[in-house]
């Protein structure tokens, strides 16, 4: 259907339209207009994806000169390949509606090994990409760092996007990092000795080009062509190369000299915490080695790579890694902490020195794309709080909304039931016999497939342990067939597939599974393979790591949100993606179980996202098992009915005749919760 | 401390090898004898227990009769008294459930006297049981299917015009042998996810436990584990017996859950790697569904040492604690069970081929059903598509059918003949003429001039009702409303019976064999039989309330013409023998 959304011909590739995704194009239409930022969450299964694309398309085809390009950033290979898809079904409909050819062009990088598309990332109309080639540094200066200012830049599925950001600016060093990088270092001297009796002029060619800096990059930002790079800071593009590291072998000494410094600090027997200030002071009083150089340092690399005309820069990963660090931790004071660790804290007698440099500010790894794309959005179906991410990722939306799932009959049953796993109750022998006793009970009402969430793989691997010496495995094994996420992706690939195909052929299978790992951020259970998500306590991170520890209390000290909120809502966002996994659709029904009574707290409750609270009502609170069992099964029944399109049309499926009635467009303001 | 001294209650195995049985052959009496047992008691009485090759039976001592006999097919499974128990004993429990009990009493060789019954009734009741079990409820099920043949059943069978056995002689030739194509296509029966959870062991009370294990179960470990069935075929019974077998099973790390320390001498330790191997190439292979795939899920952009947490849980075993390695054994346990569980619940022979090929890395240890017609290669783009598709976004586009919507179903069945394909009449067709009909009618403008005169009409009217002149021929119709209906059942039950028995009598021509010599002969008097027993009580019945008799006329062309063609046959063979 043709739409128009405040004005825009909207081509929209379907014959009905959700009335969210009408009141979602307006939200983006808005944002557009108004050259801002958005945060919009809208739940999985409402196609999402589509109205993006419907509306940002037509915005570039109506508006070519003030949106130049589309950026579709997205998390796993599998959504990438599905937003492709998508889009070729938008240009299909667009070439059958307009009968014109389309000269749209669309790019989809789905792997670094395919990696040689520079030229053609200039001139696609939608780029469509994973986060890392836009927040990670050293991928978006290669890849991403000519995109023009006037590009829309979208953030589906964005809800762990602060870290993402975090992961992209963190270095971790290790004994074998640095043995590595000692035989980099090895190489890199015996390739400049000989260069240097072969063709010395290329070295002092390249000393002249440092002496004159890095002017070029300079002139480059300040005319705003290059997205600017946060290991690269302002500063440094204004001075030339200082001396002490302008010659190659005077780089290389430096180097070394930085290794054994960091070599020393590895030698440590207890745990030491400092800041970046307090790091810099360190190895200037123990090696002289000062702030200047060290800011240089990875440019420094970059250049004397170039200038060896080393082939495979894979090979200097170690070195590039200790030059990035070293980067870093003399460019930002704030926003870092260091972290050296002797050994694991589960294993203290194994020495194993790790270096963490760990950034606890996403924002600094994204400020650099708010800062050149005049729009940026935000979106997922979990981003509750909607207001946190602003503060997290410091940047002002101009628009900030919830859509819901609209629905002509509830097909989703949530319930809350009232069992505890608090940390000290949760090893307690009842907790996990009811926990078990639970998955029983649902193992013979709900037919097909059965996903549980715990909370951590430790925890999950014990509570299986019990569940096995009693016996509740075995009565489990009677109703359905049982598949375990192991920590092995490959492993889990299998049990996964096996589980689809029990499911397939109707013996029903459950899948047991992990709060915050792979399948629960990335597998979809739709329809049949999941009829019910059980989430087994709240999926707290682990708060006893010193990162994490860091991590919170620099957002209490720069940001003001005090550590149990922001727990609650990390912990919060990971149980909304375990228990979304199994609703994907409007045609799709299933249970959602919340198995631990702290759900039932408002201040729980209230950064649930809001498709999944408007299910939440008295008479799904605090259930006991045998609530929830008889709960399930009415609620089973009612599902079976056949769904039928014309009980939806004109609720929660619209026509364009539907659509453009004013009861209905009146209706539709109301759908978008501003925040 | 060993909890496991090993009782297996034996209830039944599967069979052996033929070679076994006819060792133990002894030949005499007019049936096969397999087995002599002097001094078995009985009731009290003391008696010779005899093993024949289709029954069991048991005579009092110094008489020539049994006093006890049944047929292998009878006997749902034998139980047996546990060792060290005073008397030693042998249960027969039947289908019916009841059950006869045996008493060994030979002094010397009691034991070894009920062991070697046992032994062989292991060997015969599995050929009998599966045999009669399925022939007993294709029976069942074709009585409960087909009420005809349910009557027609208690019209020849339970008034014994016919037997049962000649009853079924040529229905069940369908069900045995001849179509290979029902046989092969009869689904398979998968495994319950939770066979080993029947298997649970119960204290003896002496400080053992006991497993109880049926011949479904053993399938089960064999399906499952073939890399058991293998082992059991190498060491039974050569090296083991079979109950030294299970022991060993049970006492086994392989059954147990920490299999991280299984022993060298346990014989099992090697069905533990390689059900390790089979997992592993299991997970070699990897998956077809692309979107299940959690290795090439992320598009691996953080190089080694960028991130937060690469120094998460060392994968490592060496800084794995004991519990945490038996912990993730079960898990592992867990999956490749219920994989193979899966495995062998969607294939076919599956145990056959893994038995040879488990040596080699060939698929079929891995527990992969190898549904290729499933996961094809552009499996990609389909599940992408799937996944992306809003089907309720989409108008329909079949067209317009209307919807059938049957009243009487069993008018439908034995309506109007179908329509020569051009006749055929699509749903728009039919919407159409419909449309056009109603068009027509709301056009209609009747010719006054030229319609009838209202008594004209009237009496035509009359005449095409029922009673009218124009229906007197309808003779057919006067039976309908003639005979009350009770008398029509009755007559349509004849009808059917005689049918039934006509179709065996001309089954048997041309008469070639002796066999067919005989079956002619019993289907000619069966038919005389059926007219004596059931169509002249009818007669005389339908007499006394006064209906006409020629309802039974057109019943009795059949059976003389019938005999008619039975005496031709036999003047002709007394002919051929003078």
């Amino acid at each position: 259907m043709k739409l128009n959304i405040e004005g825009l011909l909207v081509y929209f590739p379907y014959d009905y339209i959700y009335p969210e995704q009408y009141s979602y194009m307006l939200e983006l239409k808005r944002t557009l207009d108004a050259k801002g930022h958005g945060v919009l969450e809208m739940p999985s299964g409402t196609g999402k994806t589509i109205s993006l694309l419907s509306l940002i398309v037509a915005y570039q085809r109506a508006f070519p000169l003030d949106v130049t390009k589309l950026i579709y950033c997205s998390r796993t290979v599998p959504e990438i390949e599905k937003v492709v898809e998508e889009l070729r079904k938008l240009m299909e409909f667009y070439a059958k509606e307009t009968g014109e050819r389309n000269n749209f062009l669309a790019l989809a990088l789905s792997s670094r090994k395919n990696l040689c598309i520079h030229p053609e990332i200039l001139h696609a109309n939608i780029v469509v990409y994973s986060y890392h080639y836009l927040l990670d540094p050293k991928i978006a200066d290669l890849v991403s760092k000519e995109l023009a200012k006037k590009s829309v830049v979208v953030f589906d599925e964005a809800h762990n996007i602060d870290n993402v950001c975090i992961d992209s600016m963190s270095v971790n060093i290790t004994r074998r990092t640095l043995d590595r990088c000692q035989n980099n270092v090895d190489t890199l001297q015996n390739t400049i000795q000989k260069i240097k009796e072969t063709d010395a002029a290329k070295l002092r060619e390249e000393y002249r080009r440092l002496v004159e800096g890095l002017k070029e990059a300079n002139v480059a930002r300040e005319t705003d062509i290059y997205l600017s790079n946060p290991v690269l800071p302002d500063e440094i593009l204004k001075e030339a190369v200082p001396g002490t590291i302008r010659t190659a072998e005077h780089f290389v000494g430096f180097l070394r000299r930085f290794l054994e410094y960091l070599k020393s600090r590895l030698r440590v027997h207890h745990v030491v915490q400092e800041s970046a200030p307090q790091f810099l002071k360190d190895i200037f009083d123990k090696v002289c080695i000062d702030r200047k150089p060290l800011r240089f340092c990875a440019e420094r690399l970059q250049s004397l790579l170039r200038t060896l005309e080393i082939a495979d820069i894979a090979d200097f990963s170690a070195v590039t890694l200790i030059s990035n660090f070293a980067t870093l931790v003399s460019t930002y004071s704030q926003g870092f902490t260091i972290i050296i660790e002797p050994f694991e804290d589960r294993t203290p007698t194994i020495a194993n020195p790790v270096l963490h440099f760990s950034c606890m500010d996403p924002s600094i790894a994204i400020k650099p794309v708010f800062q050149r794309f005049q729009s940026v959005i935000i979106t997922s179906g979990t981003l509750s709080p909607l207001d946190i991410y602003p503060r997290i990722l410091d940047f002002r939306p101009v628009t900030m909304a919830s859509f819901t799932m609209t629905l002509n009959t509830f097909n989703v049953c949530l319930c809350l039931v009232a069992l505890s796993s608090k940390f000290e109750t949760r090893e307690d022998f009842a907790v996990i016999r009811n926990y078990g006793n639970l998955l029983l009970e649902m193992s013979a009402v709900v037919p097909d497939g059965i996903v549980a969430f715990f909370t951590s793989y430790v925890y999950m691997e014990n509570i299986v342990a019990s569940w096995y010496e009693q016996g509740i495995l075995e009565n489990i094994q009677r109703n359905k067939l049982i598949f375990i996420e192991t920590q092995d992706a490959a492993e889990t690939s299998m049990a996964l597939e096996k589980y689809q195909e029990a499911c397939e052929n109707g013996r029903g299978a459950i899948l047991l599974s992990v709060a915050r790992g792979k399948v629960s951020e990335g597998i979809d259970f739709v329809h049949h393979f999941g009829r019910a998500v059980i989430m087994f306590g709240v999926p707290y991170v682990y708060t006893q790591s010193r990162i994490l520890k860091a991590r919170l209390e620099y957002l209490r000290d720069q940001f003001q949100i005090r550590e149990n909120d922001f727990l609650t809502f990390d912990a919060m966002r990971h149980a909304a993606q375990c228990v979304g996994r199994a609703i994907r659709g409007k045609t799709d029904y299933g249970l959602m179980i919340f198995a631990d009574k702290r759900y039932a707290r408002a201040d729980k409750r209230g950064k649930l996202p809001r498709w999944i609270q408007e299910h939440i009502n008295d008479g799904s609170l605090n259930l006991t098992v045998d609530e929830t069992v008889q709960l399930s099964k009415h609620f089973l029944r009612q599902m079976a009915q056949p769904f039928r399109q014309e009980d939806q049309l004109g609720l929660s499926l619209l026509t364009l005749e539907q659509l453009e009635s004013e009861e209905m467009l009146q209706k539709i303001t109301q759908i978008a919760h501003q925040t | 401390q060993n909890m496991y001294s090993g009782h297996c209650e034996l209830q039944s195995f599967a069979p052996l090898t033929e070679s076994s049985i006819s060792q133990s052959t002894m030949a005499s009496l007019s049936e096969e004898v397999l087995l002599v047992v002097k001094k078995v008691r009985q009731r009290k009485q003391d008696g010779t227990l005899y093993l024949m090759a289709e029954r069991v039976a048991w005579g009092p001592e110094g008489k020539d009769r049994f006093t006890v006999s049944h047929l292998y097919a009878d006997i749902r499974c034998q139980k047996i008294s546990p060792d060290g128990k005073a008397k030693i004993q042998l249960q027969l429990v039947l289908h019916t459930g009841e059950s006869t009990t045996f008493h060994f009493a030979n002094e010397s060789s009691a034991l070894k006297d009920r062991d070697a019954t046992k032994e062989l009734l292991q060997q015969l009741l599995p050929k009998f049981k599966k045999k009669a079990n399925k022939e007993l409820e294709e029976k069942n099920r074709m009585l409960q299917e087909d009420p005809v043949l349910f009557q027609l059943y208690k019209d020849l069978v339970v008034s014994q015009v016919i037997s049962a056995e000649e009853f079924w002689a040529n229905r069940l030739g369908g069900i045995n042998n001849t179509d290979p194509a029902v046989v092969n296509n009869k689904q398979e029966v998968g495994i319950s996810g939770a066979f080993l959870a029947d298997i649970r062991p119960q204290t003896d009370g002496c400080n053992g436990l006991r497993y109880n294990l049926t011949a479904d179960i053993i399938e089960s470990i064999f399906r499952t584990y073939p890399a058991v069935k293998q082992k059991y075929s190498e060491n039974v019974p050569h090296n083991l017996t079979e109950k030294e077998f299970w022991t060993r099973f049970f006492q086994s790390h392989y059954f147990h859950r920490d299999r991280i320390n299984t022993g060298t001498q346990d014989i099992f330790s090697e069905c533990a790697k390689q059900d390790e191997k089979g997992l592993k190439s299991l997970v070699i292979q990897g998956v077809k569904n692309p979107l299940v795939d959690l290795l090439s899920l992320e598009d691996k952009t953080l190089d080694e040492g960028y991130g937060i947490c690469t120094t998460l849980p060392s994968t490592s075993n060496a800084n794995k604690t004991v519990k945490e390695s038996s912990n993730s054994a079960i898990i592992k346990r867990f999956n490749h069970h219920s994989a193979m569980v899966l495995a062998a619940g969607s294939r076919k022979g599956v145990f056959t081929s893994l038995l040879t090929a488990s040596s080699s890395e060939t698929s079929s240890t891995d527990g992969n059903s190898r549904d290729s017609d499933f996961f094809q290669p552009p499996v990609k783009k389909v599940k992408l598509q799937e996944a992306i598709e809003y089907e309720d976004l989409q108008r329909e586009n079949r067209p317009k059918t209307v919807a059938l919507n049957l009243k009487k179903s069993d008018r439908y069945a034995h309506g109007p003949v179908p329509l020569q394909s051009q006749h055929y009449t699509t749903s728009q067709d039919i919407i159409n003429s419909v449309n056009y009909i109603r068009h027509e009618m709301m056009n209609y403008k009747p010719n006054l001039t030229e319609v009838l005169s209202s008594t004209a009409a009237s009496s035509a009217i009359a005449a095409l009702s029922p009673g009218g002149v124009l229906m007197q021929a309808g003779a057919q119709q006067a039976i309908n409303q003639m005979v009350p209906t009770e008398v029509q059942g009755e007559l349509k039950h004849l009808y059917v019976a005689a049918g039934e028995l006509l179709r065996h009598f001309w089954s048997c021509f041309p008469v070639n064999t002796p066999f067919l010599e005989e079956k002619v002969m019993k289907m000619k008097s069966n038919l005389e039989r059926f007219q004596v027993t059931k169509l002249c009580p009818f007669q005389e019945k339908i007499q006394r309330q006064y209906l006409s008799t020629n309802l039974t006329g057109h019943l009795e062309e059949m059976l003389q013409t019938a005999y008619s063609k039975f005496h031709i046959w036999q003047t002709r063979r007394m002919m051929r023998k003078t």
